[in-house]
């Protein structure tokens, strides 16, 4: 009950943002976070079976272009070509997925980031199509949503786009919170720590390694879709595999045995390189210098710190409970 | 065959070469159900290749595997888990990052379109199939005795009681054939006792049970029937008692009496 409450206290602060928020540029971080924070999440449910994609800017990428190309060749709506990105991406997912899974950790890891590789030399190379290295230019804005008589949200500003991004975010979260919560984790989990045994009691262990990428880059091209009729101009330069690189940190840094994990990596990394602006050129440096310290300092991410601190304040308590 | 039953579990010419080696030859055997069958030989005799095919970790090269009168060659383990076939692993294979509970519950598998949709929606349905779930794996954690160490981790536990885990897992799938590989290796002497009391605790609840060890007391007091192995092909198969005087067994696992011969 409190938890609920809890949650939705951060939501309601989350739909009150903009009313703080002087000027656009925080309010344009703010979306690319909650693209981020979609990417991260997606991306920790393949890890939980653990897969470890690298190719996650890629699949981002299917989406991206085929909603972008659905609304500007075909005149699709927005709103129809959000959730095909997605399907699009996901379908991709599917079909590699079944060869993919029969190789484990790092050979899965180098296979997704070719593929991420070779989607974006298709795109860069399918120019007619795509628009080849100078991109698609002239994306249309998502269609303004029309209640006749009552509203029309046009998609104009940051703040539309803002709640927007929320919206898309708090499904893809409450999603994958009905994952965490229930036996698909479990038995994705399961699989991570023992295929055989898992595979010995029961558990289909390849559908369900394909079903979790499948899952995890469906969200993967909702967001590349989402980030496409937002920044209006798509380039395959944006999908190179440093973003997927900068995804994987995301999730490593905050932490990919929980739940909130992702979403503190997306939040803070994201801000990190905004802060510091001079020094946008060093941010392959910084992100693996924060890897690092995370990975020796905190092996479970900064999610993991309340727990450490709850476990070292209650040492404290001991210890000065055995003097007295 | 005077109307007998037909056995539960059937293996027909099994044969299985790894490269050039073969580690199962022209293997015949039955199990019927309600048995206790004890597979043993030597080590390197096939007896661990012959539970990888069964479960389906292995495809054989020749010959067929007859589950209640299904053909079930070379099905995925997931599948024959499903089916009622549920193994143990020699190495004490267990969830090392879940709980006690956890392991046994995740092993009560739900249809898998209700454990993904229905969770996602978290239908009515699903809640009841879930806590069903749980509820059952408690009921193994009491019937194996494990119940006091539900929320332990098994790594922190003696390696008695984490080989009692894994059969408990094996037990969640609800099989109706159990194949356990060295169930009590590494077991003490008390604990041993306990396990085959155990072990026929669960036959007499309706599962038809395999073993492979090599604790032969433990062998000659679990076993309704033993099967003997070696290089692969059976020697020997009978009662315990008959399979102890057995000439070809014994020298199987000790040698050819040299003095006998020579003399």
């Amino acid at each position: 009950m409190v938890k609920r409450a809890g949650y939705a206290a951060i939501v309601l602060f989350l739909f009150l943002v903009p009313l703080f928020i002087r000027g656009q540029y925080y309010l344009h971080i703010l979306i690319v976070v909650g693209v981020n924070v979609i990417l991260a999440s997606s991306l920790r449910i393949l890890t939980t079976t653990g897969q470890f994609s690298l190719g996650h800017a890629g699949f981002m990428a299917i989406g991206a272009y085929t909603s972008a190309l659905l609304t500007m060749k075909l005149n699709l709506s927005f709103w129809v070509s959000l959730p095909l990105g997605g399907i699009a991406s996901g379908l991709l997912a599917l079909i590699i997925g079944y060869p993919f899974v029969r190789v484990k950790r790092a050979y899965f890891a180098m296979l997704t980031l070719f593929t991420g590789e070779v989607i974006r030399l298709v795109i860069t190379e399918w120019r007619e199509f795509t628009g080849g290295s100078t991109g698609l230019l002239d994306i249309p804005p998502p269609n303004a949503l029309i209640i006749p008589g009552l509203l029309s949200i046009g998609f104009t500003s940051k703040e539309s786009y803002y709640y927007l991004v929320l919206a898309l975010v708090l499904m893809t979260l409450l999603f994958f919170y009905r994952v965490e919560r229930t036996r698909i984790l479990a038995s994705f989990l399961a699989i991570q720590q023992d295929d055989s045994v898992a595979e010995s009691v029961g558990i289909d262990t390849t559908g369900s390694k394909v079903l979790a990428l499948c899952v995890g880059c469906f969200f993967a091209g909702i967001a590349g879709s989402f980030y496409a009729h937002y920044i209006l101009v798509l380039s395959p330069g944006s999908f190179m595999v440093l973003q997927s690189i900068y995804v994987m940190v995301y999730v490593i840094v905050g932490g990919r045995r929980s739940f909130s994990g992702p979403i503190w990596g997306a939040l803070i990394l994201t801000f990190i390189p905004e802060v510091f602006r001079g020094l946008k050129e060093y941010q392959p440096f910084i992100f693996s210098g924060i890897l690092f310290v995370i990975i020796f300092c905190l092996p479970t991410g900064l999610a993991g710190l309340p727990y450490l601190a709850g476990v070292f304040i209650r040492k404290l308590g001991r210890e000065s409970g055995g003097v007295t | 065959m005077e109307g007998r039953a037909v056995a539960l579990l059937e293996i027909k010419k099994l044969t299985k070469h790894f490269g050039g080696l073969s580690a199962v030859q022209s293997l015949d055997m039955d199990v019927n159900e309600g048995e206790i069958v004890g597979l043993i030989g030597p080590n390197g005799a096939g007896k661990t290749t012959v539970f990888n095919i069964i479960t389906g970790f292995l495809k054989p090269t020749e010959g067929q595997i007859i589950f209640e009168q299904t053909d079930i060659t070379a099905q995925k383990p997931h599948l024959l888990a499903e089916r009622g076939i549920a193994r143990t692993f020699q190495t004490t294979a267990f969830l090392p990052d879940f709980t006690v509970l956890q392991n046994v519950s995740v092993s009560c598998h739900l249809h898998p379109k209700i454990a993904f949709w229905g969770a996602i929606f978290n239908t009515s349905t699903y809640r009841k199939k879930e806590k069903g779930a749980l509820d059952l794996g408690m009921e193994i954690l009491r019937l194996i005795g494990l119940d006091f160490m539900k929320d332990d981790f098994p790594k922190n536990m003696p390696h008695g009681h984490q080989k009692l885990l894994t059969i408990s897992m094996a037990l969640a799938t609800n099989p109706k054939l159990l194949l356990l590989d060295e169930p009590v290796s590494g077991m003490s002497e008390a604990e041993v006792t306990g396990a085959i009391a155990l072990i026929k605790r669960i036959r007499s609840r309706g599962t038809t049970v395999v073993v492979v060890e090599h604790n032969m007391t433990a062998v000659m007091e679990l076993c309704d029937r033993l099967i003997v192995l070696n290089f692969g092909r059976k020697i020997a198969e009978g009662p315990p008692e008959e399979i102890r005087e057995n000439r070809d067994v014994i020298e199987a696992y000790l040698g050819v009496d040299e003095d006998a011969t020579l003399t």
